[in-house]
C-alpha cells in the first residue's frame, strides 16, 4: 500500500480514510544533560529531516532543500526560530532561552546542539516540546534527561506537551 | 529420640523462617523464550502442512472476468458490465457467493466516520467544513443496476456495506462452475479531496484529468482453506484478498487518451499512430534505455483536444488476482525490455510532463532493476510487463501496474530527497507484484506479510539501483527509535491490519528489519535465501498464511527460529544487551586461596592433590602474590605434560590472558551476542555467540575469552546489527563519550 508523504492539503481534506503516510514512525528525541561543574544544560535534539522540512515549509512558506546542494544559506536562522518557538525550557520557574550551537546531518536525521548556561543550581526543570505536532498527528517527542547521574525519560504528544522534573 | 525431635523442630523452624523471609514460588508453565510455537500456530493439516508447504488437499478457487468498461471523462464516471465465471475448486458445495464492493467505503454516510474517534480540529478549509458539517456533495459508492444469472434471471442479493452476498437457488457443487453478470456504475472520486487509492487528479492549469482506476468492479471475495469466506469488511487499512483468474477487459475512453493496465493490450496497433507503434516495437528490443513511445510533444498536443470521439482498448491477462488501469490525455509513455534469467519482459512508464525531468530518466530503469533483483530472491517475474504510473501523492500497487508519486518542483528542482522518494516508491510498488500479487497472502488480515516482506526485498533492490542514496548500513538500526518507543503505542506485528498502531513501522519497517537481521546476522545469506526462495516458490499463485512462512523458513534451513518469530513478531519487546562486568585472570602454578577453599569444601587438602594450574582473578587480593610473568607454556607442570604427551605448540596461539565477560540482557528479546575484542596492539577479533546462549538464563550469561594478547576494550554489537536500543551499556571499559562536548569543540575549531 501507499507510501505517501503527508502534505498539508491532505490534512485539509479528510484525514485519510485510507492509509496514512506510512514510510516510518513519527518521533523525535531530545537528550538533556545537566553538567553541574559547568553550570550548563547540554541539549541534543533530533528530528527526521523530511518531517522537519515539511513543517518548516508550511510554517515559513520557503523552500529549504535541506541537506542538499540547494539548501538555502539562512537555514540556521529558521531552525533557531522554529526550535525556540517549540522547544521551551523553564528552569527554576523562569523561562530560559538556549544558545543554538549548531546542527549535524546524519542519514535521515538532523541533530541540533543547544545549551543553556549559568545554571548554578537546578531545582525545577520543565521541558515543553511541541515540534511537529501541528503537522503530524502521530508525532511523539521523547525527552531523556540525565541530571545528577539520574536518568529520566518521558514522552510528549499533542495532548501532553510538557513534563516537569523536581530535584 | 530427643535428638531427633530437636532436629525436626529445628528443621521446621528454619522452614518457617525462610517462608517468612522469601516468597515461595509456586511453580509455573514453561516460560522459556525458546519453547516451540506449536500452541500459537494453527494445527497443520493436509491443506497447510507442517513443513509450511501447500498440502495434497489444498484447494483454491478460480474466478474469470469478461468486462466492458466505459470511462466517462466528462462526468467522471465509470460504467461497467462484467460476466463472471466462478470455478468452485473446493470440496465444499457453496450456497452463496460473497462479492466485494470496495467503492462503498465512499458512500456519503460511511461506517468509517462512525468509528472515527478523532476530535475537532483547529482549522478547516471552507470545503472541508462544508463536507464535514453541512453536506457531502460527493455521491460515492457502487450503483448496482443488475445482478443476473447466465439465463438473464435476476439473482437475489444482500448488501452489507462493502460486501454483497449473492444467494444461489442451487449450490455450486465442488468442481463445477457458475456464470453470472453484474451491471453497475459509480462516480469517480477526486482523490485529492475524497482520498483513496484510486480516483483522478485534476490539472487546474489545462483542465485535464489523470485517472488511476482500481477497485472499480465488484470482485469475488476469497474462499479458502483457513477462513472459509474472507468477507471481512473493507475499513480502509487492511487491503485486499482476491482470487486468481483470467481477464478480458474492453475499456472505452476518449479517443485522445493513452491507457495502460493489467495484461496485454491486444489491439494496440489500431489505437496509436504508426509512428508510435514503431517506437513501441523498438522498445521491445531495447534493453539499455527507455524508448519514448508517446512523446511529450504528442501528449501536450492531445491535452488540448478534448475529443468527443471514443476508442476501445482490449486487455487480456492470465492468472492475475485483480485488474487496474490508468488513462489520461496527458500521458507520455516510454518502455524498455528487461532480460531476466529465463525470459524477457517489458518495463513501461506513464507520466504527465509534470513528472519530468525525473521520470523519463528513472522510472522504467527502476522497474527493470526491481524486476531483476526481486526475481533473484524469488522466481523470474511471470507476467509479461510491469507499469509505473506517475500519480501525485500516491503509492499503490496492482498486478502489473502501480501508482507512484514524485514530481520535481517547477519541472526543475530534483533534490536527492525527491529522487530518493521516487526510487523508493517505484521499487516498493513494483516489488508488490511479487508480494502479494503473486505470493498472495491475505492483506485484509496481515499487512506485514506483503508490506513487510516486500519492504525487506526492497532494501536490496534499492541498494542495487543507487547504493549512495540507499546504503544498507542503515538497517536494522532504522527501527531502534520505534522499538524503544512508548510501549502504549506499540502492537505486535502479529496484529490484524486494522488494529495496528504506527502502521508504517509496524507493518513495513519492523518486519523488514527483522528479516534483515535474520538474513545478515542469524541465518546468513545462503541459508536464508534458499529458505526464502522456497517460501516464494511454494506459494506463488497461492494463498499463504503467517504459519506457512514461519514453518518454511525453518523447514528449508534446519534452523529453529521459533524464538525469533515469537519475540520479533508476537511481542513488542526490544533488544538491549550490555556488558555488566569483565574479570580478567592469569594462570599460575602457585596455589590460590580460591582453589584451596574449593578443595576444602570436598574435605581435601590442596597439598594432597597433584600439582595443578590455577586461574587467579585480578580482582583478588592475592593477585600480586601469585601472579607470575611466566607464560602458561613456561610453567613447569604444563611444560612437562606437553612433552610427555608429545603435544606440539606449533601454530597454536597460546592464551596468556583469560577473561570472564558477564553479559546482561535488559531487553526482552533474544539475540545473538556479537562481541568485538580489541587488543593492546590495535588488532581486533570478532565473535558471535548464538542466540541459544540465552537458553537457560534470560537475564545474564558469562562467556570466557582467552588470548595471547591483552584485551584493552570490548564492544557488544559494534556494527549495530541487532537493533540494540541502548548503546550506552555496550562498551567495556565504559565509554565516556559525550557527543555534545565533541560537537561543541569541533564548531569552535572551525
Amino acid at each position: 500500500m501507499k507510501r505517501q508523504l503527508f502534505t498539508l492539503s491532505i490534512i485539509f481534506t479528510i484525514l485519510p480514510l485510507f492509509a496514512f503516510g506510512v514510510h516510518k514512525y513519527y518521533i523525535s528525541l531530545t537528550q538533556v544533560e545537566y553538567v553541574q561543574e559547568k553550570a550548563s544544560l547540554q541539549i541534543i535534539t533530533r528530528y527526521f529531516i523530511d518531517d522537519l522540512e515539511h513543517a518548516l515549509e508550511k510554517q515559513y512558506t520557503e523552500t529549504f532543500q535541506l541537506d542538499t546542494d540547494f539548501e538555502i544559506d539562512s537555514v540556521d536562522n529558521y531552525f533557531k526560530k522554529y526550535l525556540s518557538k517549540n522547544l521551551i525550557f523553564n528552569i527554576n520557574n523562569k523561562k530560559r532561552a538556549f544558545h543554538y550551537i549548531g546542527k549535524e546531518y546524519e542519514d535521515d536525521i538532523v541533530y541540533f546542539y543547544l545549551e543553556i548556561t549559568q545554571i548554578d543550581t537546578l531545582r525545577l526543570l520543565e521541558i515543553r516540546n511541541t515540534a511537529l505536532f501541528k503537522y503530524f498527528p502521530e508525532q511523539q517527542n521523547i525527552i531523556k534527561t540525565k541530571i545528577a547521574n539520574k536518568h529520566t525519560s518521558f514522552y510528549l504528544n499533542k495532548q501532553k506537551d510538557k513534563g516537569l522534573l523536581k530535584f | 529420640m530427643k535428638n531427633l525431635a530437636t532436629l525436626i523442630f529445628v528443621f521446621f523452624s528454619i522452614s518457617i523462617v525462610s517462608a517468612q523471609e522469601t516468597t515461595v514460588k509456586k511453580g509455573h508453565y514453561n516460560t522459556s523464550k525458546f519453547r516451540q510455537l506449536k500452541q500459537d500456530l494453527p494445527t497443520p493439516n493436509k491443506q497447510h502442512t507442517a513443513s509450511g508447504a501447500p498440502g495434497s488437499d489444498y484447494t483454491q478457487q478460480k474466478v474469470d472476468y469478461v468486462m466492458d468498461i466505459t470511462l466517462d471523462d466528462k462526468n467522471q464516471k465509470i460504467i461497467g458490465f462484467e460476466k463472471i465465471t466462478y470455478h468452485n475448486n473446493s470440496k465444499d458445495p457453496l450456497t452463496y457467493l460473497w462479492v466485494q464492493l470496495d467503492q462503498n467505503i465512499r458512500e456519503s454516510h460511511t461506517k468509517n466516520d462512525e468509528v472515527s474517534t478523532r476530535g475537532t480540529r483547529a482549522l478547516y478549509s471552507p470545503k472541508q467544513f462544508s463536507k464535514k458539517f453541512l453536506t457531502n456533495d460527493f455521491d460515492g459508492g457502487f450503483k448496482l443496476q443488475e445482478v443476473k444469472d447466465s439465463h438473464g434471471n435476476d439473482l437475489p442479493y444482500k448488501i452489507n456495506w462493502t460486501m454483497m452476498r449473492i444467494d444461489l437457488a442451487t449450490p455450486i457443487a465442488p468442481g463445477s462452475s457458475f456464470e453470472f453478470s453484474i451491471k453497475w456504475w459509480y462516480n469517480i472520486n477526486n482523490y485529492f479531496i475524497d482520498g483513496g487509492r484510486s480516483g483522478f487528479e485534476l490539472f487546474e492549469n489545462d483542465g485535464n484529468k489523470l485517472y488511476i482506476i482500481a477497485q472499480f468492479f465488484p470482485r469475488l471475495a476469497v474462499y479458502n482453506n483457513v477462513e472459509g469466506w474472507q468477507n471481512a469488511q473493507f475499513w480502509g487499512t487492511g487491503e485486499f484478498a482476491l482470487e486468481f483468474g483470467d481477464y478480458t477487459v474492453n475499456i472505452t475512453t476518449p479517443s485522445d487518451h493513452i491507457l495502460n493496465g493489467t495484461g496485454l493490450i491486444t489491439n494496440l496497433k489500431e489505437l496509436i499512430t504508426k509512428k508510435q507503434y514503431n517506437r513501441f516495437l523498438k522498445a521491445q528490443k531495447t534493453f539499455n534505455k527507455p524508448i519514448i513511445i508517446v512523446t511529450q510533444e504528442e501528449a501536450e498536443k492531445a491535452s488540448k483536444e478534448f475529443s468527443t470521439k471514443t476508442k476501445t482498448w482490449t486487455l487480456e491477462a492470465k492468472n492475475v488476482r485483480d485488474f487496474a488501469f490508468s488513462s489520461s490525455r496527458k500521458f507520455i509513455w516510454d518502455g524498455m525490455a528487461v532480460q531476466l534469467e529465463s525470459k524477457k519482459v517489458m518495463a513501461y512508464s506513464l507520466y504527465p510532463k509534470e513528472g519530468n525531468p525525473l521520470w523519463e530518466e528513472h522510472s522504467s530503469r527502476i522497474i527493470a532493476n526491481t524486476l531483476k533483483e526481486y526475481s533473484k530472491f524469488t522466481f523470474d517475474y511471470p507476467y509479461p510487463k510491469a507499469i509505473s504510473v506517475n500519480a501525485d501523492r500516491q503509492g499503490m500497487e496492482y498486478p502489473m501496474i502501480c501508482w507512484n508519486h514524485g514530481r520535481p518542483k517547477n519541472n526543475k528542482v530534483v533534490s536527492d530527497r525527491l529522487k530518493k522518494g521516487m526510487i523508493g516508491v517505484i521499487t516498493h510498488e513494483i516489488g508488490h507484484n511479487f508480494f502479494p500479487m503473486i505470493v498472495n497472502s491475505d492483506e485484509r488480515k496481515w499487512s506485514w506479510m506483503d508490506e513487510g516482506i516486500n519492504t525487506f526485498v526492497e532494501i536490496y533492490a534499492e541498494e542495487k539501483y543507487d547504493s549512495k542514496l540507499f546504503p544498507t548500513s542503515k538497517y536494522p538500526k532504522n527501527i531502534i527509535g520505534y522499538m524503544a518507543g512508548n510501549q502504549d503505542n506499540l502492537t505486535p506485528i502479529m496484529t490484524n491490519s486494522e488494529d495496528v498502531k504506527q502502521f508504517g513501522s509496524n507493518a513495513y519497517h519492523k518486519p523488514a528489519a527483522g528479516l534483515f537481521i535474520l538474513r545478515e546476522t542469524i541465518m546468513g545469506p545462503e541459508l536464508f535465501d534458499y529458505a526464502f526462495k522456497t517460501y516464494a516458490n511454494r506459494w506463488k499463485f497461492k494463498h499463504p498464511t503467517p504459519a506457512d512462512f514461519f514453518r518454511t523458513m525453518e523447514d528449508a534451513s534446519a534452523m529453529d527460529l521459533d524464538w525469533f518469530w515469537r519475540g520479533w513478531f508476537y511481542t513488542t519487546r526490544n533488544n538491549d544487551i550490555g556488558i555488566k562486568d569483565v574479570t580478567s585472570y592469569r594462570v599460575t602454578d602457585i596455589k590460590t586461596k580460591r582453589a584451596t577453599e574449593l578443595l576444602k569444601k570436598y574435605g581435601k587438602n590442596i597439598d594432597e592433590i597433584p600439582a595443578s594450574l590455577y586461574l587467579v582473578s585480578e580482582k583478588s587480593e592475592e593477585y600480586n602474590r601469585v601472579s607470575t610473568t611466566k607464560k602458561p607454556q613456561e610453567l613447569k607442570i604444563l611444560e612437562d605434560y606437553l612433552k610427555e604427551n608429545n603435544i606440539s605448540l606449533k601454530d597454536i596461539d597460546i592464551p596468556n590472558y583469560f577473561y570472564e565477560i558477564h553479559f546482561e540482557k535488559l531487553g526482552g528479546l533474544i539475540m545473538p551476542i556479537i562481541v568485538e575484542y580489541t587488543f593492546e596492539d590495535g588488532t581486533k577479533e570478532r565473535l558471535q555467540y548464538p542466540a541459544q546462549v540465552w537458553r537457560k538464563n534470560d537475564k545474564e550469561v558469562t562467556k570466557v575469552f582467552t588470548s595471547s594478547k591483552k584485551v584493552v576494550s570490548i564492544v557488544v554489537d559494534p556494527d549495530q546489527q541487532t537493533a540494540d536500543v541502548n548503546e550506552a551499556n555496550n562498551h567495556w571499559p565504559k565509554k565516556a563519550e559525550n557527543r555534545f562536548e565533541s560537537f561543541k569543540t569541533s564548531t569552535i575549531k572551525e
